[in-house]
């Protein structure tokens, strides 16, 4: 190899991430960072019933912050998202610490994992309305209690309301919580475990000081899933509850569907402002790019 | 309805329009597309393609299929429910050719000018249009109600080149009138057991937990004021335009009766309002007449209700979009006239819906179906609609009677308020009550 | 004694993954008689033969069109999933902050991003459209996941292979294409099936900025809205043997490569 090679080669070292990642950094700009921006920008224009008018009012935030309603949404959405999370985090902890403890074999873990995961792969809209037919006063679920005598009226706090919005969540998103935790669980080498239990560790000692801190970045990672698309959802809350339930995107749906931009644009800024600080505030707690690369 | 005795023969065939149109453009050179040559006119109109969109309920595809076969050239549906038309017109309007829209979506949208007015002489039968359109008078010359949109106020247009609605006639249509029809309560009668008469029972306590209504805000807070008022909460000076202290009272009392349960859901869609009701999970609601006859050919027993206090009224017109000229624009008006005709007219009144002129659309019905759907008499034979399924069977009645029975009762209009951005917002609030 | 409380628990959550669902595979068979409810009217794939031959939806149409959608969205993603997933393992300024963006563009509500693409095509004057707004608006989706697998693929990665090839000589490109491809190529398989599927099904991301013509998620969310017949439960049965499909052939190619790559070095 000749040095002027040698210094090529070096330099094109330097520059070639630059030219690997502009592709994905160009998307992102693109359709990420510039309408996002003018998500801003729209907040400040003024509107009425038939269009919006650039400008500069702060009457969108101010209208906004004023708002009892606005504070209810986000309490709304935040209790949606924490009794879902947990759910969904103890589900997924219990199916995955199953699959990877108690299944012997490569093969039946892999098959069951793919029981897990099958259901993704179908349209959600058509899993949520799946639920409709099974919870109603006349549905499989009622009907079955009737039929074996638990109950002799139909139960209706399952339908339209906020236990099928929460129902349906879970059975939408847990898989996002198991296949991460299954991943980092799968990687915690056993050889620790029996040095703990030799070493006198029950069960409880070997969940709570091994297995739980050797999977947060899988619970990590699950929770940023589950959290987005809680948070991010406006048709199971509204479908579910028989619109009796709202959460700020669902809102916000609303006043698109009635061409209200600027105020909807005004509290997609606050959501993004919320949406920013939890991930950073995550990123700070855990280094999810050195957990998912060991 | 005697004067519908006299019988208009209108054929629409495509010679006929041909020869009509070739006559027309004769006399409108100024469209440098038709030359005037009928053979290279109908040549060139065979390419034409319209893009009808509107909700499901009023842009059909069989009706679509017929009048390109009648008029020569190619028309394609789309869906669309109004809120996504309103946004589709609005931000995207070229992606339209006719627009289906409600009354009080085209007040909420003209302003914006993405439609054009038709020149009223452009429509052949418009003499013929029902007259709470035409003139918001019944024929009869009795008064049409105003509360909310009466679609006569939002019928005519300043002209062409103005985004203005103008308040009585001009020689400029907005929209043209093609279906309406008086909505109600649906009720299932077999698990109530006692005649149902006024709105108010939508508020009885008897029905807690086995109520719905509609959760499309701008029609949800009318279906409420209706029972609101006839319960006597609240008189209001216009259900269809509530002041901001209306608005407030009505809310909070919907927002009491929520929070104890009275509400099994708020529908947002056609089949979840059918589901229900035929599952038993409510027995009175606020719905729309498809729905009711979806629960019906289940077998199941479900009666769109005539209440004292009256109907809430709706109407639908087709619009020309704003982008429209030449070939492409006679073809639409040409269309708009063939709508207006009697074969679509027959076609929806079999679903229950009324046509903007109904006279031509009783040549395209029997004279069981006209008697059943527009008289209100008892049927002689079973009553099939246009997908041959049973709607009634021989002997029964129409629910709420006669056309003009029924037409005629109407209380108030689909509408949007002035105070609408103030009302969205409370019923959000409602919402997430 | 735990094995069986804990399989019994997985078994009821398996029970409560399918229970509903199946009940709408089993309906998509019902008569042409039958509804959308139990019981079953007699057996038929009448609904099948509405769904795709009725004139009255687009059922068919938006299936091609989430097709192309999500084939277009699959390559581009791991195209450039790939390329960065190369570029993240080396130290580069300003690799925090795109590895931030992606994770925001991961969490950032989808509702928000159709809202900013669709009214800035708007006011920028070009049309919104599936392949040019609805594209970049499924992008934001897809490449976050594409990234993450790739860090998670290269993590385990081990170096020393590409090292050996170096030193017998091999051009960078060689070694791309022969030693690191070969290696990594069942993560690329994965970030292809995630970027399909996570494109044919998504709706947030689509509801504002796929233009006039809908995605088949859309297509099914206004059918949920007018159609009272089994034929809505017919498109719910279509779409996931569709998927199945997709998983079966991806998982089949996988074992394929593996089988055929077993004895060389490289395998994982």
């Amino acid at each position: 190899m000749s040095g002027a090679r040698r210094i090529s080669g070096m330099r094109l070292e330097r520059v070639l991430p630059y030219v690997q990642v502009m592709p994905l950094a160009a998307v992102l700009l693109l359709f990420l960072v510039v309408p996002l921006v003018f998500v801003g920008l729209l907040s400040f224009w003024e509107f009425d019933d038939i269009q919006y008018y650039p400008s500069f009012t702060l009457a969108n935030y101010q209208e906004l912050f004023a708002s009892p309603l606005t504070w209810k949404l986000m309490a709304d959405t935040i209790t949606f998202t924490a009794v879902v999370w947990l759910l969904t985090v103890l589900i997924g902890f219990t199916c995955s610490y199953f699959l990877t403890f108690h299944i012997r074999t490569l093969r039946v873990q892999i098959l069951l994992l793919l029981i897990c995961t099958i259901p993704f792969w179908t349209s959600n809209v058509i899993r949520m309305i799946s639920w409709i037919p099974f919870l109603g006063k006349q549905g499989v679920f009622n009907q079955g209690l009737i039929a074996v005598g638990v109950i002799d009226q139909p139960l209706e706090f399952l339908l339209y309301s906020d236990f099928a919005v929460i129902v349906c969540y879970v059975n939408l998103f847990t898989l996002f919580m198991i296949v991460p935790i299954f991943n980092s669980m799968v990687k915690i080498d056993l050889s620790i475990i029996e040095a703990a239990r030799d070493a006198g560790a029950n069960s409880w000692n070997i969940l709570t000081n091994i297995i739980i801190p050797l999977s947060r970045s899988g619970i990590v990672l699950g929770t940023i899933f589950v959290v987005t698309l809680v948070m991010g959802d406006f048709f199971v809350v509204k479908i579910m509850s028989g619109s009796q339930s709202a959460n700020v995107v669902s809102a916000m749906k609303n006043e698109i569907d009635q061409l209200y931009y600027p105020p909807a644009a005004a509290s997609a800024m606050l959501l993004i402002l919320i949406v920013v600080l939890m991930i950073t505030l995550v990123l700070r707690i855990v280094d999810v790019r050195r957990e998912l690369v060991q | 309805m005697k004067e519908s005795e006299s019988t208009v023969k209108i054929d629409y065939s495509r010679r006929s329009f041909l020869k009509k149109a070739s006559a027309a453009s004769a006399g409108i050179a100024a469209t440098g597309a038709v030359s005037g040559f009928p053979m290279v006119w109908a040549n060139k109109l065979k390419d034409v393609e319209l893009l009808h969109v509107g909700p499901s309920y009023s842009v059909i595809q069989e009706i679509a299929d017929q009048a390109s076969k009648d008029l020569g050239f190619k028309i394609q549906v789309q869906t669309a429910w109004t809120d996504a038309l309103l946004t589709r017109i609005a931000n995207q309007p070229d992606t339209v050719d006719v627009a289906d829209l409600e009354f009080w979506a085209t007040k909420r949208i003209w302003q914006r000018g993405n439609l054009q007015p038709v020149a009223i002489r452009e429509i052949d039968l418009w003499d013929k249009i029902y007259p709470i359109f035409s003139k918001g008078e019944y024929p009869n010359g009795a008064k049409v109600s105003t509360q909310g949109a009466l679609p006569y106020e939002v019928q005519y247009a300043s002209g062409p080149g103005s985004k203005e609605i103008h308040s009585g006639p001009t020689d400029y249509a907005t929209i043209i009138p093609t279906v309406y029809n008086a909505d109600t309560l649906g009720i299932r009668p077999d698990l109530i057991g006692r005649p149902i008469e006024s709105w108010a029972e939508l508020l009885n306590p008897e029905f807690s937990g086995k109520t719905a209504i509609l959760g499309i805000p701008a029609i949800g807070i009318m279906d409420a004021a209706m029972a609101v008022e006839a319960r006597g909460d609240i008189q209001y000076g216009d259900k269809g335009n509530m002041t901001r202290a209306e608005i407030d009272q009505t809310i909070e009392i919907m927002k009491d009766l929520k929070s104890r349960g009275h509400f099994r859901a708020f529908w947002s869609s056609f089949d979840e309002s059918v589901n229900l009701m035929a599952s038993g999970e409510v027995v009175i609601q606020s719905m729309w007449s498809p729905a009711v006859t979806a629960v019906k050919t289940r077998g199941i027993p479900c009666v769109y209700q005539e209440m004292k206090e009256g109907y809430r009224g709706w109407g639908n017109g087709m619009g020309l979009m704003a982008h429209l000229d030449g070939l492409k624009r006679d073809a639409a008006v040409a269309y708009l006239n063939w709508y207006l005709s009697g074969w679509q007219g027959g076609f929806i009144a079999r679903q229950g819906y009324y046509s903007a002129v109904p006279e031509t659309a009783r040549d395209h019905m029997s004279e069981d179906e006209w008697g059943y759907w527009y008289e209100g008499r008892p049927a002689n034979d079973n009553i099939v609609d246009p997908y041959g399924n049973l709607m009634g069977k021989a002997g029964e009645k129409r629910d709420g009677g006669a056309f003009a029975k029924r037409m005629g009762n109407i209380e108030c209009w689909n509408t949007v308020m002035d105070e609408n951005r103030y009302m969205v917002k409370k019923w959000n609030e409602f919402t997430a009550s | 004694m735990s094995f069986y409380l804990l399989a019994g628990f997985f078994a009821l959550f398996v029970l409560f993954l399918y229970g509903p669902m199946s009940s709408i595979f089993v309906l998509s068979f019902q008569g042409p008689e039958g509804g959308l409810t139990f019981p079953m009217r007699g057996v038929s794939v009448h609904w099948f033969d509405v769904l795709f031959n009725s004139q009255r939806g687009d059922a068919g149409a938006a299936f091609r069109r989430s097709a192309g959608l999500g084939l277009l969205v699959m390559g581009i993603t791991t195209l450039l999933s790939f390329a960065a997933g190369l570029a993240f393992r080396r130290k580069f300024v300003g690799s925090g902050f795109i590895f931030y963006l992606t994770v925001i563009s991961l969490v950032m509500p989808g509702l928000l991003i159709s809202l900013g693409i669709g009214q800035l095509f708007q006011i920028v004057g070009v049309g919104t459209n599936w392949y040019t707004s609805g594209l970049g608006a499924h992008l934001t989706w897809t490449l976050p996941f594409g990234l993450l697998i790739m860090f998670a693929v290269f993590g385990r990665f081990s170096r020393s292979l590409e090292e050996a090839a170096r030193d017998l000589g091999a051009s960078r490109w060689k070694i791309l294409v022969h030693v690191t491809t070969p290696i990594i190529f069942p993560g690329i398989i994965a970030v292809a099936l995630f970027g399909f599927t996570l494109s044919y099904d998504e709706i947030a991301r689509s509801v504002l900025a796929i233009g006039t013509k809908n995605t088949l998620p859309l297509e099914i969310f206004n059918m949920t809205q007018n159609v009272t017949t089994p034929d809505l439960y017919a498109i719910g049965t279509f779409t996931t043997v569709v998927s199945l499909l997709v998983i079966l052939i991806s998982l089949w190619s996988i074992a394929f490569i593996q089988r055929n790559r077993a004895g060389t070095p490289g395998k994982q």
